[in-house]
């Protein structure tokens, strides 16, 4: 069933990752400031309304890059996730509910990685994300056409964009009855390092959060999805969670096109 | 040595050594959207957004404090001078990994300010374009949160508030901290 | 190098944590617990009363290394506890100019240690109030490394997991599970 992508809904708020350069770059032509040169000319407020320091340090001045290889620490993020969810606890009607909105939340965060991933392989930068890539996703900086580029895209550079290493495992449904659903497992998702949910809410998996940035990036590639992440504890690893994404009808019904085609 | 380098010191080994790392753009991201999530849950009440982003920095201050000292494993600061100093070349060092400048202090030693020049909470941001939000949006408010509700946790109750911020055209981006009180012990009344 | 076990106290004196390290360790009643508890809280406030106060003199150089030396009773007073009977350091400038930064080590304020021939308890309180009681064999040397890994346990386990109130009793699968496989590693 098709969900009308949730772009619209989306922030108004913007982390703008995925504006930012189509923005400075729309501004170059209407910026008039000539003593700027022209690659540092800012969406200013010849634009837009916003104010901006007297230095122009915007967004747009920055290096999209900058912050590759930045690192914070673990526990701020730990910190600001776990409030997250004890904020979504208080809003919410049950297990399914908070999932639902910590999905919500991570979907924005998948459209703009989505952006930065491709933005980082066509600017040619150095070993970029996608080609240090080890597997079938060499074919950057084309966005995935078909499932299987997909899944690897989220497989191999999402996630190590995110969590510094590739995702344990890919597979495809064995049920004839699904063909549209995969999975992705995570041994030990990052988000989870420090949680331990309450055996009464033993079902909930706040790695429902990771689901919303997969949906977001597979709605940002045109392939309507729904994901959600599932608890698979084994004694080794105790946060097992596999990520199960059921595509929909229509990228179902484009699969079998394309595949005619000889698209891959 | 005075406190500060000292201080700073302490931070960068900290950081080196002793810190688990995560990648940037995910932290930033991560407070981008519950920034944004609260700005749709209070329907862009920015008054009432501040106020959210500072109640829930509060809740991860009385617990961040703890991670705050079992790293450092530092003691109980002197005076307030030394906390301003711990706060800003440890504390932001070990969880943000910037040391904003404490300066600005008043006579009496209560009050200081911090000044950015980095704030990864507000990587890549922009401020909504809707002639309010620049007037009205602390977007890093959740900081001060996070030192109220860790210094009351040392007994220390402050009180701060950003005065500028970069996002809102200012040139710097500056917090005011000020002591309220040190908070006296807690025992019953017939053991004092 | 035997833990036997540990107990975590909040602030307010109650019993927030209790666990056995050793198999088969007999236990207490819940009740015994809870009493234990709230008497070392309360024997941990005197003993804090009672230090014998003397005029503050300059204390050796601190250093600033990791590893935490035991306060001597006049630092102890000097540092002021959590909840404790002394009044903040003045913030004078002439008070301050006698302290070192930073102050070596956690503010060891009260009853530091309880011995008896067949167990030690080690109490080791944060500077938030928390105390965490370590039960180990008397003869184990270095129970100091040990206290401030749990103490790192639990500020990652315990106080990042949303689901945890803080103050309330500790149920946290994680925090079991890493305390657990990291004691019985050290052995």
């Amino acid at each position: 069933m098709a969900q009308p992508p949730r772009h619209a809904a989306m922030l108004s708020l913007s982390n703008s990752n995925s504006n930012s350069n189509s923005n400075s770059n729309s501004n170059l032509s209407t910026a008039s400031d000539s003593r700027q040169p022209a690659h540092l000319a800012t969406a200013s407020h010849s634009s837009t309304g916003l104010r901006v320091p007297s230095n122009r340090k915007t967004i747009y001045d920055r290096h999209l890059n900058r912050s590759r290889n930045a690192e914070l620490s673990r526990a701020s993020f730990a910190f600001l996730f776990a409030e997250m969810v004890t904020y979504a606890q208080r809003r919410v009607t049950g297990i399914q509910d908070l999932e639902r909105r910590l999905n919500e939340q991570g979907y924005p965060l998948g459209l703009r990685l989505l952006d930065l991933l491709f933005y980082r392989t066509i600017s040619g930068s150095t070993s970029s994300a996608l080609s240090s890539s080890s597997s079938t996703s060499a074919s950057p900086p084309n966005r995935p056409l078909r499932i299987l580029p997909l899944l690897h895209l989220i497989h191999g550079p999402l996630w190590r964009l995110l969590f510094n290493r590739p995702a344990d495992a890919l597979e495809h449904s064995v049920s004839p009855d699904t063909p549209n659903e995969y999975m992705i497992t995570d041994n030990d998702p990052l988000v989870n390092t420090y949680i331990s949910v309450p055996k009464e809410m033993s079902m909930l998996n706040c790695a429902a959060f990771v689901a919303g940035i997969i949906e977001g990036v597979c709605d940002g590639c045109g392939f309507e999805a729904k994901v959600t992440a599932h608890n698979q504890p084994t004694e080794m690893w105790p946060g097992r969670t596999i990520f199960l994404l059921r595509f929909g009808e229509s990228v179902m019904e484009r699969e079998k096109v394309l595949e005619r085609a000889g698209v891959k | 040595m005075s406190s500060s380098t000292k201080a700073s010191r302490i931070g960068e080994e900290l950081w080196k050594t002793r810190v688990d790392k995560v990648n940037a753009e995910l932290v930033t991201l991560t407070y981008g959207t519950i920034v944004a999530q609260l700005c749709q849950d209070y329907d862009g009440n920015y008054q009432e957004v501040n106020k959210q982003l500072e109640k829930m920095g509060y809740n991860i201050g009385m617990r961040l404090i703890e991670d705050f000292l079992a790293k450092s494993n530092v003691g109980r600061c002197a005076n307030f001078r030394e906390t301003a100093d711990m706060i800003a070349k440890v504390g932001f060092r070990i969880f943000l990994n910037i040391a904003p400048t404490v300066t600005n202090w008043t006579s009496d030693n209560n009050q200081f300010s911090l000044v950015f020049d980095e704030n990864p909470l507000a990587d890549f941001v922009e401020l909504p374009d809707d002639g309010r939000a620049q007037d009205e949006l602390w977007f890093s408010n959740i900081l001060c949160g996070v030192l109220r509700g860790a210094l009351e946790m040392v007994q220390m109750q402050i009180e701060a508030h950003f005065v500028s911020d970069v996002l809102r055209g200012d040139d710097t981006t500056e917090m005011r901290v000020s002591l309220v009180r040190y908070i006296e012990d807690e025992m019953p009344p017939e053991e004092e | 190098m035997t833990v036997f076990s540990l107990i975590i106290i909040n602030k307010a004196g109650g019993l927030i944590y209790q666990r056995e390290f050793q198999p088969g360790l007999r236990k207490l009643s819940t009740n015994d617990y809870l009493v234990l508890a709230g008497t070392f809280h309360g024997v941990h406030a005197i003993t804090r009363t009672i230090t014998p106060k003397l005029p503050y003199l300059a204390t050796t150089p601190a250093s600033n290394t990791s590893t935490t030396t035991s306060s001597t009773p006049t630092s102890a007073t000097a540092l002021a506890s959590p909840s404790g009977t002394t009044t903040p350091i003045p913030n004078t400038t002439s008070t301050a100019a006698t302290y070192m930064y930073p102050i070596p080590g956690v503010a060891a304020t009260g009853l530091d240690s309880l011995e008896t021939d067949k167990f030690r308890l080690t109490c080791f309180q944060t500077l938030t109030g928390t105390k965490f009681l370590l039960f180990t064999d008397p003869h184990m040397a270095n129970v100091e490394p040990v206290m401030r890994k749990i103490y790192e346990f639990y500020a990652d386990f315990v106080m990042k997991n949303p689901f945890y109130q803080l103050e309330m009793p500790v149920r946290c699968e994680a925090f079991d599970r890493n305390l657990n496989g990291w004691l019985r590693g050290r052995t």
